[in-house]
């Protein structure tokens, strides 16, 4: 048992680190376009500021190291290049049913899979990315026609992309030691559930 | 004392010479005697077009190596000095997104894909994406412009960066020695991989039309 005293000391200090961050604090701003005119640092921050598709690609990356030789490589490579496919039927408007959930049940299915280590043959795991990253590619697609400039738009949503993967990669790095590998499932189960809130969500069953 | 005094000295002539030397600072190079060669040399970088072929094209240039794409150091520039001077003398001009957008995606597939072109077909290319940049950037010169200050400042611009590029992925690659540093290939045709997606969806985002918005 313990038990808790008033500290004047103590108290000072929270205060001292409270007040800088209070004084510092701005409105929070829901939408992430917003005072950006749709160029490449809004293309840049469409993949990082939405949640389900900054840990589904994540998870790419350290599904992909953990898988080894060849996905290790042909993903960072091959993954872009669908997903701009996806990215293409957005810019041309083609109906693309349960965007949402698929986009939320990515970050389902890839932190399971890191979660318990799955092993596949390559062919069927990159089957299962490449229609994730159609669905993660629409998203950012039917976004970049209003863009003020899409081609600087395009350049950073795929950029962003890429360097989420390279940090899925870089942390798959940490398979090489036990603890490493426990951390990394752990991180996959976060992934997982969290993926399920975002299909949750976007199924309507929360708010 | 006396050091003291012929130092301040010393520091007082210093600054008046200093001062007296000052001329009008130009915010804009074109007020410089070679505004012109500079405003031919920094167009490119006012287009994202422009930045992203160059870039696809040293890339993939430099992964070939040398005996493959040594020719590009000369074609590329050359290129570049014949569209311009083709555009300037003979009124055409070129506003193909389509066509820009089609050599961002092949140029970045053939680097993803690892394609080990021919040196005579990497020349062609080479010198064909120098022509359209050169008359793509030909639509910047006004009525007072120097044509030849802007036509040797694109084409120096076009051979110093496919050359440094060329070079930078050389010595990139030079440095792979085993399994352990393969990753210096894989990181460029993942590049590769960027830039093609980048000319795929541009390629989309241009037939779509501007219906699309």
């Amino acid at each position: 048992m313990f038990s808790l005293r008033f500290s004047p000391i103590a108290a000072l200090a929270v205060a001292l680190v409270l007040t800088p961050l209070i004084l510092l604090s701005e409105p929070a701003l829901a939408h992430e376009q917003a005072g950006i005119a749709g160029g490449a640092l809004s293309g840049f921050l469409h993949p990082l500021t939405g949640p389900d598709h900054m840990i589904a690609m994540v998870a790419v990356g350290i599904w992909g190291a953990q898988l080894g030789v060849p996905a290790i490589w042909v993903l960072p490579i091959t993954f872009p290049i669908v997903m701009a496919a996806g990215g293409v039927l957005g810019i041309l408007k083609l109906p693309l049913p349960f965007e949402e959930p698929v986009i939320a049940l990515s970050a389902l299915v890839l932190g399971a899979a890191v979660a318990i280590r799955l092993k596949l043959p390559f062919a069927f795991a990159a089957a299962i990315v490449a229609v994730f990253a159609i669905f993660h590619g629409y998203a950012h697609g039917t976004e970049l026609p209003h863009a003020a400039n899409p081609l600087a738009y395009g350049i950073g949503f795929v950029v962003a992309t890429g360097l989420l993967h390279l940090c899925g990669i870089s942390i798959g790095l940490l398979l090489r030691w036990p603890v490493g590998d426990r951390l990394i499932r752990g991180m996959g189960a976060a992934i997982a559930l969290l993926g399920c809130y975002f299909l949750v969500r976007s199924l309507g069953g929360i708010a | 004392m006396k050091i003291v005094s012929a130092h301040a000295a010393r520091i007082t002539a210093a600054a008046f010479a200093t001062l007296a030397a000052i001329t009008p600072a130009h915010a804009h190079l074109i007020g410089t005697r070679f505004g012109d060669f500079y405003a031919g040399a920094f167009h490119p970088i006012t287009d994202l077009n422009d930045v992203l072929l160059w870039l696809a094209l040293g890339l993939l240039a430099g992964s070939l190596q040398g005996e493959r794409s040594r020719w590009l150091v000369l074609l590329f520039p050359l290129g570049l000095a014949c569209g311009f001077v083709v555009s300037t003398s003979a009124g055409i001009t070129f506003g193909g997104n389509a066509t820009n957008a089609t050599l961002i995606g092949a140029l970045g597939l053939a680097l993803a894909a690892g394609t080990r072109i021919p040196a005579p077909l990497l020349g062609i290319i080479g010198f064909s994406l120098g022509v359209t940049r050169g008359i793509a950037n030909a639509a910047a010169i006004e009525a007072t412009t120097n044509l030849t200050l802007f036509g040797a400042g694109l084409a120096c611009a076009g051979y110093a960066t496919i050359t440094l590029l060329m070079a930078l992925v050389m010595a990139f690659r030079r440095a792979e020695a085993g399994p352990a540093t393969a990753w210096r290939g894989i990181a460029l045709r993942a590049l590769g991989g960027w830039i093609a997606a980048i000319g795929l969806m541009m390629i989309g985002f241009t037939y779509a039309g501007s219906g699309s918005t």
